[in-house]
């Protein structure tokens, strides 16, 4: 098992450095200059010649990447191009808004997903079924920016339920910081809720036709435990899979909720990062965001062990 | 946002128009109390006026710094830190200090502090500020209150630079002691109305009152919270919903709805730019004059402003809008659309023209294109990612190019960077020896009358040639809850804070 784990953590080397030179390509590549933005209507040659120099982008494109990856490695991710501040402050200041939209969407997704994939499974066929594969095909195919729209226009602009926008920290006000964070959650969470749903569904046929389901039925086990204590733990070993998937794409996921509802986390920062080519953060996040992934995937595997033990890592 | 140049302007209407009577709003007694929260229309990147270049840096700026010299609502230059002024030397500026203002810090604000500033502006690695400054060789300290600004050339227009960030004191002690992290958290560095609290990025700014301030019983509100909402709808959603109290900007079909509502106040007043788009003269089709003429008679100013800004603002003519004292109100060569004209002048050309992604630089796009397909010119929409517009632009890589300008307190700010051949933002290349020789004389003149003369000289020129094709000027407005009070407006668009009160 530590072996197993040991081998997985070397793997993700080369992994996460082949993102970096991916990422780094990518938004160097990409039309627009950092200092005509972070100019503005000050620009003049000088200044831009200036700002070059301090960035070091008046050197060649491979210098460039050494040297950031020198700085990486010694864990320095740099300063923000557009604001000077150092890029892992950045992040790790929004990380936790992040992080808590994330989470509040996932436990709203699994909320939906299991109880109604597991209705739909048992009653196959019947109205429910048809109303929660309804309901998936919805939530799957509507952008989460839209459902995002619907929500601040009808909850928050005409019933004032809930606020429209903006963040609340929890050691300041638990209160307020929940109401401003189901209206983004649900946006973020609903896609995901949708897809574990179905998986649950499948999953869940899938188990209920096998042998030793049928073998707890014949020996008189009550349906209700035959359901919820024999079939639902091994069905949700592919549910287990996606939602570590998703967990690490909440930045992804994040970065249009976050814009719509101006929440301040990594995703809006990312997206302001592009748009200002301020390198060195959007660089910071594109890493994290690798890394969440590679590790989520790691901790999925371990789970499997966990929840299957045939499963083994030897 | 973002800046500027570009396009959130224009049409963001706030743009034009529109009665506003006097500038200054008041509604019973001044109420000591309460805070206010105002929409910015993007997130700020530095507190510090060094390495400012957003308009909504500045916006928080004027809460936070005092200036040398302020303006008021007619641009008139008026005393901020400097008390008094003796300009007749046109090579030696002498200053009188105001005397007994602290930054919040503590530390006296005093001629050291003046010269130490200008000398941190002028020397820094990141500063942006030295070519507002260009004029400056340096501050002499003839006492604690007195400073003398001696120029390398005569700088007609150095009090209105002055007005900016150029001009903003901070106290030294704290800029030291913030090093790198100044920018981020300047906690007690001015000496305005308002001290920083906290910046929690993306999502707010907090100032708190000032006690400590000069001007004794001002300001009246607690504290100012700042949320950067970058979209003009959400902007009306919280205004709505009471999330925040005071917006610049909303959309231009928004404005009729928030005037019809008593909960409400719209207000607005000609602001200091200009909007429009860029024709380079550098390469053909616009290296021919013809040409650019043609495309300027086609266009309907008055559909524009109609159709896209909702008859908020003016139609524009030039790059000097009404608010200014070098205004050209009989300049109206391209009055209404001509397209028998613009046909007769040229036609059966095709140009692109590059654009944001913005709802209403498209909707612009379409009505320009639909407008000049009447006099037979065919025009090309290309709608790019801002950062690459604005490269392209910059590089004077287009045939025409959608960029507006926020606009400057002295018209110098308005004609010499765009048009002048060695202008910094003379994208369109720009080139008329004549039209320099103004605009430099303009530049060292101290005699207000010839100033005006030489602007005026040069507008008709600009905008004979076009290198520029003027649309509209916006306005500088006061969007708000019925709540506040004291609220004036400036040209400027800057939004102060001080005499505000909530009742």
């Amino acid at each position: 098992m530590t072996t197993y784990v040991l081998r997985r953590l070397v793997l993700m080397v080369p992994v996460a450095f082949l993102v970096t030179v991916g990422v780094f390509m990518l938004i160097h590549l990409s039309p627009g200059d950092p200092a005509l933005i972070v100019l503005g209507e000050d620009r003049n040659p000088q200044a831009i010649a200036a700002i070059h120099q301090q960035l070091g982008l008046d050197k060649p494109l491979y210098v460039q990447y050494v040297i950031w990856l020198g700085h990486i490695v010694h864990g320095d991710l740099g300063r923000s191009i557009t604001t000077h501040q150092p890029v892992t402050i950045a992040i790790g200041e929004r990380l936790p808004a992040t992080v808590e939209l994330g989470a509040v969407a996932l436990i709203w997704s699994l909320l939906v997903a299991i109880p109604l994939g597991t209705i739909a499974a048992v009653r196959r066929g019947s109205l429910a079924d048809h109303l929660a594969t309804g309901l998936a095909v919805g939530g799957v195919s509507i952008p989460n920016f839209f459902i995002g729209i619907v929500l601040i226009f009808f909850l928050s602009v005409t019933l004032r339920l809930f606020p429209f926008g903006g963040y609340v920290p929890f050691n300041q006000d638990p209160v307020e910081n929940l109401r401003h964070v189901i209206l983004p959650a649900i946006a973020l969470g609903t896609a995901g809720a949708a897809i574990n749903m179905r998986f649950t569904r499948s999953s869940m046929i899938e188990v209920l036709n096998q042998d030793y389901i049928r073998t707890a039925r014949a020996k008189g086990a009550p349906w209700r435990r035959v359901v919820f204590i024999h079939a639902l733990k091994n069905a949700l070993i592919p549910v287990v899979t996606i939602v570590g998937l998703q967990i690490g794409g909440i930045i992804e996921g994040a970065v249009v909720t976050e814009t719509v509802f101006t929440w301040p986390g990594v995703g809006r920062l990312a997206v302001e990062s592009i748009f200002n080519r301020d390198y060195t953060v959007v660089q910071g996040i594109v890493l994290l965001a690798a890394f969440s992934y590679l590790v989520a995937n790691l901790l999925v595997d371990l789970v499997y062990a966990w929840l299957d033990p045939r499963i083994s890592f030897a | 946002m973002r800046w500027v140049a570009v396009a959130v302007a224009g049409l963001v209407l706030v743009a034009a128009c529109g009665p506003s009577g006097g500038t200054s709003q008041s509604g019973g007694t001044p109420k000591a109390g309460g805070t206010a929260t105002i929409a910015l229309e993007s997130e700020l990147r530095t507190l510090d006026p060094l390495d400012s270049s957003l308009l909504v840096e500045r916006e928080v700026f004027y809460n936070l710094y005092d200036s040398l010299f302020t303006i008021d609502p007619s641009l008139k230059i008026t005393p901020g830190l400097v008390k008094s002024w003796d300009v007749s030397d046109p090579m030696n500026f002498k200053f009188t200090l105001q005397s007994g203002v602290k930054y919040q810090d503590g530390t006296a604000f005093n001629a050291q502090s003046v010269k130490d500033n200008i000398q941190r502006y002028l020397t820094a690695s990141t500063s942006r500020r030295k070519s507002d400054l260009a004029s400056v060789s340096s501050v002499e300290v003839v006492d604690d209150s007195h400073v003398i600004f001696h120029l390398k050339k005569p700088g007609a227009t150095l009090l209105a630079t002055l007005v900016d960030r150029a001009g903003m004191m901070l106290s030294m002690a704290t800029v030291q002691k913030g090093g790198q992290n100044f920018s981020l958290a300047p906690v007690g560095a001015g000496s305005g109305p308002f001290q920083f609290v906290e910046w929690q990025r993306n999502d707010h700014l907090t100032l708190k009152k000032n006690p400590g301030y000069w001007k004794s019983g001002l300001p009246y509100l607690d504290g100012v919270t700042y949320r950067a909402i970058p979209d003009v709808n959400a902007i009306l959603a919280a205004l709505k919903t009471g999330d925040i109290d005071i917006a610049r900007t909303i959309a231009g079909k928004d404005v009729a709805g928030i005037k019809s509502d008593s909960s409400f106040i719209y207000r607005d007043t000609p602001a200091i730019g200009f909007n429009g788009f860029e024709l380079n003269t550098g390469t053909p089709p616009f290296n021919d004059p013809a040409k650019r003429q043609a495309v300027a008679l086609a266009i309907d100013r008055y559909g524009i402003l109609k159709n896209i800004n909702f008859n908020i603002g003016v139609v524009g003519y030039g790059p000097i809008p009404p608010s200014s004292w070098a205004f050209d109100s009989t300049e109206k060569i391209y009055d209404h659309a001509d397209a028998a004209k613009a046909k007769t002048t040229a036609t059966g050309f095709t140009f692109t023209y590059k654009t944001t992604s913005d709802p209403i630089n498209q909707q612009l796009a379409a009505l320009l294109q639909s407008e000049l397909a009447t006099a037979g010119i065919t025009m090309n929409v290309q709608t790019e990612e801002f950062a690459t517009y604005v490269q392209e632009c910059a590089n004077h890589q287009f045939q025409a190019c959608n960029v507006n300008w926020s606009g400057r307190i002295d018209p110098d700010g308005n004609t010499y960077a765009w048009w002048h051949t060695k202008g910094d933002f003379n994208d369109s290349l720009y080139s008329n020896a004549q039209v320099d020789a103004w605009l430099e004389d303009a530049r060292v003149s101290t005699d207000q009358n010839k100033r005006k003369q030489d602007y005026l000289n040069a507008q008709k020129q600009i905008v004979a040639d076009a290198p520029y094709v003027f649309t509209v000027f916006g306005v500088s407005a006061q969007i708000s809850s019925n709540k506040i009070h004291g609220f004036t407006l400036y040209p400027d668009l800057m939004i102060r804070m001080a005499a505000v009160w909530k009742g």
